[in-house]
This record gives C-alpha cells, sequence and structure tokens, in this order.
C-alpha cells in the first residue's frame, strides 16, 4: 500500500429502486499509485462523474470499498462522520468549469481552504502564491474571476486544488471548456505537477488527444472499470 | 482568515445598498406608522396638558366636553370659584370650525375660547412663537402655525374680522386640528348667537331670542392640599353637574375618542411590521439562494459550514443595520410634510432595530438551513 494513493474494490452504485433501478457502477476494481496522471474515460452518461463523486466522498457508494492513501475510507458504510475533513485534508477538486468564488481574488480563492487549517495566514499565502507563480499566474493575485480567460481561471482552480497539499486531485473534465492549445497546456501543467509534488490524479476527459500525458487509463466498460497503461511516447 | 461576508458585500456593493435602502424605506414607513400613532396619542392630551386643571366641570350625564356635547352657564365659574379648596376656576369653549385663507382655501381648525382677564391662562409661554396672546375682549385671535394664518393678518368669521395677535407652535386639539385662541365672549358669538333672519323668524314664532351666556366647560384648580374627587362629590351633589379629574379627562379622550382610530393605526403598523419581516426573510432567502452554486462548491471543496452560515448571518445583520439607518433617515426627512402630528421617539426607533435583528437573524436561519441542506454534489456536471 505503500505506494498506492487510491484503491478502489468491488465499488458498485445504483439509483433508484424496483423497475427503474439502474446499475451505474458494477463492481469497479482499480489502483492508482502516488504520482501517477490517470485519465478516466468512458460514453457519456457511463458513470465517470458517479465514479468520481464517490472517490471525492461525496456521493455515498451502494456497496465496495475505498482507501484514499492507507486510510479505508469506504467499507459498505463511510467509515467517518465527517467526509468533507477528508476532503479538506486529502482532495482536491478541478472541474469542467472553473468555479471560482466570483467575489474573492484569485489569491483568496486558491488560500480559502488551506486558511480554514491550523496553518499561519502568513504560511498559507506565501505558499498560494508559489502555486500562482508556478502555473503563470504571478501577476494576477489582485484580479478577480471575471478580469480573467477561461484558460486563466482553470489554471486558478489547479492552484485552488494544489493549495491544501492533497494527496489526489479529482479532476471533472478540466480542458472542456478550453480550446485544444489551452487544453494542452492545462494537461501538461497537471502532468508536472504529479511529478513534481508526487500528486495523484484521476481526470475525465472526452479527448483522446490529451490521454499521451498519462500514465494509466481507466476505461468505464458496462459498469466496470477497465485499466490499461500508457507507455511513454505512446500516442493513443 | 478571509472574511467572506465583506469580500461578498465588496464585490455587490451598490446592490446591496439598493437592497438596504429598499427595506430601509419600508422600516422608514413603519416608523412614521408608529409616529402617527404616537401623534394621535400625543395631541390628544396637548390641550388637557396646556389648561392644566385639577378638575373639569361639564353640563350633568355628560361626557363632554371632547366626547360628548356640554353645556353650561358662565356664571357658573363664579359658583365654582366659591367652592371650598377651589383655587381658580374659568370657563371655556371649544369649537371645530373652517376658517378661509387669502386663496379662499379652506383651513379646518378647533377654536378655543377662554377669557383673556380671567384666572387661566390657556396658552403657554412655551407654545408661543410670535406676537403675543390675546389682550382684549375682541377680534383677536392666535393661531397655530400650521393654519398658515401670518401675524396681522385679518381672518373674517361671521360678520366680524379678527387680526392675528400670535402664533403658537404643535398647539392642536384631539383630532389633530390645529388650535385657534379667541376671547371667550367672540367664541359665544360664534357657538351660540344666533343671525338677525333668525332671531325675527323667533319672534314671529312667540319666542324670545337673546344672547346667551353659555359656555362647554368650566375648569377650576385646587387648593393645596384638597383632593380631586372630593371636591368633585361636592360639586356634583350641590350643582347637579358633571365633574371629572384631569386623568379622568385623559382616560376619556384616549379610551373613547381616540381608541378606535389609535387601534385601528396600531393594528395597521403590527401588520406592516409582519410583512416588513416577510419581506426581509425573503430578500435573505433569494440572496443565499443567488449564492448556492458557489456555496456547493465551498462546500464540496472542504470549507466548513460555520464558516458559510457565518456569511449568511453577518451579511443579514449588516443589511438589517443599514436599512435601520436608511429607515431613520427616511423618515426624518419626510415626517414633516404629513398634515398631521408624527411623532418619532428614539426608543421607538431601538424597538424596531430590536425586531430588526431578531426578524434578520430568523431570516438568516433560513439561508443558513439552505446552506446546510444544499448538496456538494450539485457542484459538479454531468
Amino acid at each position: 500500500m505503500d505506494n498506492i494513493s487510491i484503491k478502489v474494490e468491488n465499488l458498485e452504485k445504483t439509483f433508484g429502486e424496483g423497475e427503474s433501478r439502474v446499475e451505474v457502477i458494477k463492481g469497479a476494481s482499480f489502483e492508482v499509485n502516488k504520482g501517477e496522471l490517470v485519465a478516466l474515460i468512458a460514453p457519456s452518461g457511463a458513470g465517470k462523474s458517479t465514479l468520481l463523486m464517490m472517490i471525492g466522498c461525496v456521493l455515498e457508494p451502494t456497496s465496495g470499498k475505498i482507501w484514499l492513501g492507507e486510510e479505508l475510507v469506504y467499507d459498505k458504510k463511510w467509515l467517518t462522520k465527517d467526509a468533507r475533513k477528508i476532503r479538506r485534508e486529502k482532495l482536491g477538486f478541478i472541474f469542467q468549469a472553473h468555479y471560482l468564488i466570483p467575489f474573492l481574488n484569485v489569491l483568496d480563492n486558491v488560500s480559502l481552504l488551506p486558511l480554514t487549517s491550523s496553518e499561519k495566514e502568513e504560511v498559507v499565502r506565501d505558499r498560494s502564491k508559489d502555486i500562482l507563480r508556478f502555473l503563470g499566474l504571478g501577476e494576477k493575485f489582485n484580479a478577480k474571476p471575471s478580469e480573467l480567460s477561461g484558460g486563466q481561471n482553470q489554471r486558478v482552480a489547479i492552484a485552488r486544488a494544489l493549495a491544501n497539499q492533497p494527496q489526489i486531485i479529482l479532476a471533472d473534465e478540466p480542458t472542456a471548456a478550453l480550446d485544444i492549445e489551452r487544453a494542452h497546456s492545462v494537461v501538461k501543467m497537471l502532468k508536472e505537477v504529479t511529478k513534481t509534488q508526487g500528486v495523484s490524479i484521476i481526470m475525465v476527459t472526452h479527448d483522446e488527444r490529451l490521454l499521451g500525458y498519462c500514465d494509466k487509463i481507466l476505461k468505464i466498460v458496462a459498469g466496470k472499470v477497465e485499466t490499461s497503461h500508457v507507455t511513454e511516447g505512446e500516442v493513443v | 482568515m478571509i472574511n467572506l461576508a465583506y469580500k461578498d458585500i465588496q464585490h455587490t456593493f451598490s446592490k446591496f445598498v439598493i437592497t438596504a435602502m429598499g427595506v430601509g424605506m419600508l422600516l422608514g414607513i413603519v416608523l412614521i406608522m408608529i409616529g402617527v400613532y404616537r401623534g394621535m396619542v400625543e395631541d390628544a392630551k396637548v390641550l388637557l396638558n396646556d389648561v392644566n386643571a385639577d378638575v373639569w366641570v361639564v353640563q350633568q350625564y355628560t361626557l363632554g366636553p371632547f366626547a360628548e356635547s356640554s353645556r353650561l352657564y358662565q356664571d357658573l365659574q363664579d359658583s365654582i370659584k366659591v367652592i371650598e379648596g377651589v383655587d381658580k376656576a374659568a370657563a371655556l369653549t371649544f369649537q371645530g370650525m373652517q376658517l378661509f385663507d387669502k386663496q379662499g382655501h379652506a383651513v379646518r381648525v378647533y377654536t378655543v375660547g377662554y377669557d383673556p382677564r380671567g384666572d387661566f391662562q390657556i396658552i403657554p409661554d412655551s407654545a408661543l412663537i410670535e406676537g403675543r396672546v390675546l389682550r382684549e375682549s375682541h377680534y383677536e385671535m392666535v393661531v397655530t402655525d400650521k393654519t398658515g394664518f401670518a401675524l396681522g393678518e385679518k381672518i373674517k368669521v361671521g360678520r366680524n374680522i379678527f387680526t392675528v395677535v400670535g402664533i403658537t407652535q404643535g398647539t392642536v386639539s384631539s383630532g389633530g386640528d390645529p388650535i385657534v385662541y379667541v376671547s371667550l365672549k367672540d367664541a359665544q358669538i360664534m357657538q351660540f348667537s344666533y343671525s338677525n333672519p333668525r332671531i325675527r323668524n323667533d319672534r314671529a314664532r312667540g319666542l324670545e331670542s337673546k344672547d346667551s351666556q353659555l359656555v362647554n366647560v368650566v375648569v377650576a384648580t385646587l387648593k393645596p392640599g384638597y383632593a380631586a374627587d372630593q371636591v368633585a362629590q361636592k360639586m356634583e351633589r350641590w350643582k347637579h353637574l358633571t365633574v371629572y379629574s384631569q386623568a379622568e379627562q385623559i382616560q376619556i379622550l384616549s379610551k373613547n375618542v381616540i381608541e378606535r382610530s389609535s387601534k385601528q393605526i396600531g393594528l395597521f403598523t403590527l401588520i406592516l411590521v409582519l410583512v416588513s419581516s416577510i419581506i426581509i426573510g425573503l430578500i435573505i432567502y433569494t440572496m443565499t439562494l443567488e449564492k448556492i452554486k458557489e456555496i456547493s462548491i465551498m462546500k464540496l471543496i472542504g470549507i466548513p459550514n460555520f464558516l458559510i452560515t457565518k456569511m449568511i448571518i453577518q451579511e443579514t445583520i449588516l443589511l438589517g443595520l443599514i436599512a435601520f439607518v436608511f429607515g431613520n433617515l427616511f423618515a426624518q426627512l419626510i415626517y414633516s410634510n404629513f398634515p398631521k402630528r408624527v411623532l418619532l421617539e428614539w426608543p421607538d426607533s431601538f424597538t424596531l432595530l430590536a425586531v430588526i435583528i431578531v426578524t434578520s437573524f430568523l431570516s438568516s436561519l433560513i439561508g443558513v438551513y439552505k446552506v446546510l441542506k444544499a448538496d456538494p454534489a450539485q457542484a459538479i456536471g454531468g
């Protein structure tokens, strides 16, 4: 388990009951290692976001087990009363749209979550500035989301996901709203984050041109998850 | 730590202030309504306080002179004056009437007639803002500033022309009409004298018409050591009159004369406070709903509930406070334009503030409930 960041075992999720019962995930099992960029692919409605939300402790599975790092967080029920604490301490989220808080500036958006921890404000602010500089937003600390381009906002969202130093980032189609050039740039950045900071990232995507950056591909087929590895330089 | 309420308000400052102003105007109207109620109660006591008598002697079995018609002979004041315990006594008349200004506009007034050389000084020095009190027995008038008449102005009443010799402020009847003061003799002519055709008509009927010496009430003050009820009992027994103390007269006015009107205003005020509370609640609810996406995101990324609920509660309380300030400013700006007295009192304002704070806090709980119920999964599409 030392090198494993996420482990999922026989995970199931059904919606509805009786005739309207729909089995979305049927016994999914996979592992994600530390520092891996993993793509999660499947047709629309196959359960990508559902799987992501279950790993993110937002949606309760029907059965199965989930480990985040070495901690077993779900075993037929949540093993913690405060799922938000797990999200706060272990996870970072990036969404299709940037979903930044419109009334906060870039630096506040990035610092907000870690400021709720016991860390000193000065330390948090400095780290947030470092992350923003790393993502090429060193001049935009005081800008509001409405004053930035789509690509810049998505980079701020990445910075926000990194600010609380998570072990795992769950990215739900982070490039969907971007043109191909910016999409490549964002995924390159995510790749760099995995290598430099040892963070594991699961990225939902429809764009097969981006799969070449990933270490592993998780494909949902008929409710089950198939894992395939991408060798260096391979174009999928 | 980042103050989310401060940042949010800063971001939508003009919208927040305009919302607060809107709520403030509503609160201003509530304050005005309370002021109208207070003014009505206060107006009812103005004349009684100005006269400041210990006992009010009226026609037997009547609630006069304000609640029911009362007629007494003027010379009764002399009989009253010699009763043991009575210090001073004076006969007064009260009459509602209509005057006309220079442009011919009707001015509704309440006329008080008193003897300028009598025992009682009816016009308080503090109320006189210009000119002097009555000095002559005829054709002088002291008016309240709200009548619009100026010092020295000539006013025609019946066959006579009166000169305004003094102007008072804040002197109104229990109904809120501005008071004009004339001499008792003039007031008796206005109220009780017949016109020449009527006198001729009465003579033709075999009736004798002559100038009456009637008044509406005789007021008296008592010597030290005499209780009002004991002296009143004596007067009622020997003179066949009804006598009220100052306190009873105030009660008659507040219970019999203005009770229904004041209850109506009070009920209307209560409904207005209730409606304002509901509107504040709806505004807070809408303000929270507008932020529900951001709230879901915050919950999803792990922001604790207390930070989000703190934002909602702080914004709500601040909205209430700003609205309270605007409400007071608005009420202070417009209250003097109302035709009748509007009495704005700080204790009422602060009571309303307490109501608004409690209402705002309760309203914010609706927002907090929405926050607690907000599903973080709403943040993720697909």
